[in-house]
């Protein structure tokens, strides 16, 4: 029984929030919250990283791009994921909001992982004395900026949003397969990247005076992204339901 | 009966098209003859350079078989007729893959493992190379057919854009082995591991392709 109205009470807020035009006004009203707490977490992360963590004993003060970096890197990844899980949302459930999410996820990741590309090259000058190196996980991430850009294209391509909703959706899930070689490209190969200093399963490599900054910065960051993202989903939603009353009732 | 007759009939068409099918395998030949000219004439420079060029040239020439390979279906209302019959898309995607495969990847995986040989003058690395070879060009005929399902009527070159970068890691298993072939260790690792590949993609993709395929038909 309680089973039962579990899943009516989920499949209610499933269906409500599925709804574009209830996703638009909740967001709204979660935007300038989200945005302020994240602003204000990234600034204290980036001031407490900078100003009051030890400098590192072989890398002095160019370790301190690793609140740009590292952020950037591990939200660029995160929002692939996001974006096949939901056009697979899409293809399972015809939810149509996830095919504007997925499609409004695309050039903000685009974005963040160049911007980690070149947090990186910059980075690479002072710790291993070149801009790039043609190592396994610059590469791969690399390959996933072109990823990025290609979905784009493809979507572009097409006037009928629903035939390039369902093109975009096949490819996101299919590129997936990248994120795994990525994350692991640094254990795979013998790489000039360092693996990762913080996993799951063992303890973090990295000096808590230097991880706890990081943590927050890696949330403040996600926060700023998250913010970017909705208003690019907002932008999809003004384009895909232009036809629709309230739309033009909020304009 | 009906899987063998829908074979003959895309052998037949294939073969029709002599710029589909000689066409690949006439440039993978003009690639692997140039590329000497290139390369000071000392036999260690051509050999260290060898791999690299035969994967790579091996990439572009199954992106240039797989040009527009259901355009033509789709233009002249093959695929609307499958469709409509009732009759297995998958399965038609899955022949007509192979065959592809057939005439274009396993003579130019021959002429990649003959190329080996004069590069090399050393037959053991031909016959290791050969059947790395035949799964790469499959696997390679796959993901381009897959690219090229999703930008069926919007040309080649986008196909291309959004598959070079699934190919990247079967390149990155490719560079292993020839390390794998040249210091003679961990070979069958690698072979099983992109035979690994071939064998989900094998099966998963001419699935996917129909689906892609049914979307643009809607």
């Amino acid at each position: 029984m309680l089973r039962e109205i579990l899943i009516i009470v989920i499949k209610k807020f499933i269906h409500q929030f599925a709804s574009p035009k209830t996703y638009f006004y909740q967001v709204n009203r979660l935007y300038p919250w989200l945005l302020y707490i994240s602003i204000s977490i990234y600034i204290s992360a980036i001031i407490w990283g900078l100003f009051f963590t030890p400098k590192d004993f072989v890398q002095g003060h160019s370790y301190r791009i690793i609140y740009f970096h590292v952020p950037a890197s591990f939200v660029a990844q995160s929002l692939y994921a996001a974006m096949a899980i939901s056009s697979a949302v899409f293809l399972i459930w015809r939810v149509k909001l996830a095919a504007y999410l997925a499609r409004s996820i695309a050039p903000v990741g685009a974005m963040v992982t160049f911007i980690a590309l070149v947090s990186g090259s910059i980075w690479g000058i002072p710790t291993w004395g070149t801009w790039w190196e043609w190592d396994a996980r610059i590469t791969s991430t690399l390959i996933l900026f072109i990823m990025y850009l290609g979905l784009i294209s493809l979507h572009n391509s097409f006037n009928n949003f629903d035939k390039a909703d369902k093109l975009f959706s096949y490819l996101a899930i299919i590129g997936f397969v990248q994120i795994p070689i990525i994350k692991k490209s640094v254990d795979w190969w013998s790489s000039l990247h360092q693996p990762a200093s913080i996993t799951i399963s063992d303890k973090p490599s990295i000096d808590p005076s230097m991880l706890y900054p990081l943590f927050m910065a890696m949330i403040g960051f996600a926060g700023l992204v998250a913010c970017i993202v909705i208003l690019s989903s907002k932008v999809q939603i003004y384009i895909r339901e232009k036809n629709k009353n309230w739309v033009k009732d909020y304009v | 009966m009906n899987i063998l007759l829908l074979l003959k009939n895309e052998a037949l068409k294939l073969v029709k098209k002599t710029r589909a099918w000689l066409g690949p395998i006439l440039i993978f030949i003009l690639i692997m003859v140039a590329f000497p000219l290139t390369i000071e004439l000392t036999s260690n420079n051509l050999s260290d350079a060898f791999y690299p060029v035969l994967f790579i040239s091996i990439l572009l020439v199954m992106m240039l078989a797989t040009e527009g390979i259901f355009l033509e279906d789709y233009e002249d209302g093959t695929l609307e007729l499958f469709l409509i019959s009732k009759k297995s898309l998958s399965q038609w995607v899955f022949l007509k893959i192979f065959m592809h495969w057939l005439l274009i990847g396993v003579p130019i995986s021959l002429l990649g493992a003959f190329f080996n040989l004069g590069a090399n003058n050393d037959l053991s690395s031909s016959l290791m190379i050969f059947p790395a070879l035949l799964i790469a060009t499959y696997i390679f005929l796959i993901l381009f057919c897959f690219g090229n399902s999703l930008s069926l009527t919007k040309g080649s070159a986008l196909g291309t854009l959004i598959t070079l970068p699934l190919t990247l890691p079967i390149l990155v298993i490719l560079g292993k082995l020839n390390t794998a072939i040249i210091f003679n260790i961990n070979y069958f690792e690698f072979l099983i591991l992109i035979f690994g590949v071939l064998s989900i993609i094998i099966f998963a993709f001419p699935a996917i392709i129909s689906r892609i395929i049914k979307t643009h038909l809607e």
